[in-house]
């Protein structure tokens, strides 16, 4: 079973469609955590959202206790949720990107996906990470083709993945494939 | 007695009818046998039981009226602080006995007519909508909206005639969603261009706008369309309407049931062309008429994204209540089947003031004269009507 927590996004319900095609999904508001469910579930999904990680200690707290007994994955605010927990600084970006397509690139070998390919992307984000970050185990996989952005982080060891764009926006190519195959790593 | 002729003794003996855009024409409701005033108590119960027959036998089978935008706030548990106002209802629906086709053509001359003494007053000027929007701005940059629209609303002092103010509106403005209430003490008139629900059976539908352009001599709907594409600002809104209209729908579909049936197209209508998208999907099983209402309303397209923080920020910086404006208008038939719409365009009259409200959004790059400006005009085509 997969939990996805919710950061009161409007995007929300377009992941759960996108994970209940591969298994059963659990989805609850972050400030209404039912813990039993949580506690059953193989893989937590953390939700994109208004604001900052700073927002959500909820979440933080979610994240420290089941980092390494659960898959974890965290889409846009939730990306940044888990950078924030590994001590990466989340800033405000000079070019704002909300219903923007955009290509980005893997960038490492270390990716479940391909080097150097290639896609078009739905992004919705005010903040970004700050870089240079580095964190044990974790990789920054893919970027923004044309300004860098670090666009997906990668813990294969932990099974931690984030993604700063949208895998189920309709803007995103192929988001039903990537989905399928973090769920299968 | 021709139909023309019916409407005007509705008039002249005080009936309250409704009208409400067809596909071919207009409908025309009254002869109300129930007329239900809603609040935050009895909304849930008056949902629950408007279908609670699940057959439908006649035409008239089903409550037409509206849910304001205070009304809707409150059903998903967003607070609205004391604000000022009318004083208006916070929704109002009706129990036709009868149902009558209309012509698209409504050939109806006024009684009287209504200027008003002053001119039409604004709630907040352009210093003060400057203010606001910088303020807004920064809650974009620090990711808290990603798209807000600010309201203005113009308002005065006069009585109006509605159905000659309808007659002449839809003249000009024809629009898929246009409808008016002539009630004793109240009248809406509403040229609204926006369905945001279609339910049949368990199939629903909403059709998203996001991007309006004004008909030249010079513009067809190939170069509408290209116009729309290239606009980066216009098309950035659409895709971000777009994905939050899916992921409404999600809530009380099936997984993997929702689709865009129609995307990014252009729709021409009398003086303008709208870019619209029509998204749809197959509602879950034991799914009621209120999880669709909650899901869907307020209508997504007219708040900003994501929802419910934006509602918010808006409930915390609006001093006067909206009312009837992005509501919803449109009725829910005994067997669950409905048709609302988004109240945009519109005119309350209501003790003897005329309201029309408007908004246009802030995203990133947006400039706030030209959103000020862009308000007026919205405003300007229904002030035209009291000349």
């Amino acid at each position: 079973m997969i939990y996805i927590i919710d950061h009161q996004d409007s995007f929300t319900h377009n992941v759960v469609h996108q994970f209940e095609s591969f298994d059963n999904v659990v989805c609850d508001n972050y400030n209404k955590i039912n813990v039993n469910k949580l506690n059953k579930a193989n893989v937590i999904v953390f939700s994109p959202g208004p604001g900052a990680p700073k927002n959500y200690p909820i979440s933080s707290s979610i994240y420290k206790k089941f980092k390494g007994q659960k898959k974890i994955i965290g889409i846009c605010l939730g990306f940044q949720q888990i950078l924030y927990c590994e001590k990466g600084k989340i800033i405000e970006q000079k070019k704002i990107y909300h219903g923007y397509q955009s290509q980005i690139k893997v960038t490492s070998k270390k990716s479940l996906f391909k080097k150097n390919r290639k896609f078009n992307v739905g992004r919705y984000h005010s903040l970004k990470l700050k870089e240079p970050f580095a964190a044990k185990n974790f990789e920054i996989t893919m970027r923004c083709a044309i300004s860098n952005t670090a666009m997906a982080i990668e813990n294969n060891k932990e099974k931690i993945y984030g993604f700063q764009f949208h895998p189920e926006s309709f803007l995103t190519e192929n988001g039903n494939l990537l989905i399928k195959k973090i769920l299968s790593a | 007695m021709t139909k023309i002729n019916y409407l005007k003794e509705l008039i002249e003996i005080k009936k309250p009818f409704i009208i409400y855009k067809s596909d071919k024409g207009f409908d025309l409701y009254t002869d109300f046998s129930k007329k239900i005033i809603l609040s935050n108590n009895n909304i849930k119960k008056f949902i629950n039981k408007a279908t609670q027959f699940k057959s439908k036998k006649k035409e008239t089978d089903l409550f037409i009226g509206f849910f304001g935008y205070e009304i809707l706030n409150n059903l998903i548990g967003v607070r609205i602080k004391k604000q000022k106002g009318l004083k208006f209802p916070k929704g109002i629906f009706y129990k036709p006995e009868t149902k009558i086709k209309l012509k698209n053509k409504l050939d109806y001359k006024f009684l009287k007519t209504t200027n008003p003494k002053k001119l039409f007053k604004v709630n907040i000027n352009k210093a003060s909508y400057k203010i606001i929007f910088d303020k807004f701005k920064k809650k974009i940059k620090s990711g808290e909206t990603y798209q807000i629209k600010i309201c203005t609303k113009y308002s005065n002092e006069t009585q109006i005639d509605a159905l000659d103010f309808f007659s002449r509106l839809v003249k000009t403005n024809m629009a898929p969603e246009a409808f008016m209430i002539n009630d004793k003490n109240y009248s809406i008139i509403s040229c609204s261009p926006e369905n945001l629900i279609t339910k049949k059976n368990n199939f629903i539908t909403t059709k998203p706008i996001a991007g309006t352009l004004k008909k030249t001599s010079k513009l067809d709907k190939i170069k509408a369309l290209a116009f729309f594409r290239k606009n980066l600002k216009e098309t950035k809104e659409h895709n971000m309407i777009v994905d939050m209209e899916r992921s409404d729908l999600s809530r009380v579909c099936k997984a993997g049931t929702v689709k865009i049936l129609k995307k990014k197209i252009v729709e021409e209508y009398k003086d303008l062309f709208h870019y619209v998208s029509l998204i749809g999907g197959r509602i879950k099983n034991n799914i009621s008429s209120l999880d669709i209402i909650k899901a869907m309303m307020p209508g997504g397209s007219v708040i900003g994204c994501p929802k419910i923080s934006t509602l918010n920020l808006l409930n915390n910086q609006e001093k006067e209540n909206r009312n009837i404006y992005t509501g919803s208008f449109g009725y829910i038939k005994f067997n669950g089947d409905m048709r609302f719409n988004i109240i945009i365009r519109s005119i309350l009259n209501y003790r003897n003031r005329s309201e029309i409200s408007v908004a246009s959004g802030v995203v990133i790059d947006s400039n706030a004269k030209h959103e000020f400006n862009e308000n007026y005009i919205k405003a300007k085509a229904l002030i035209d009507l009291y000349k």
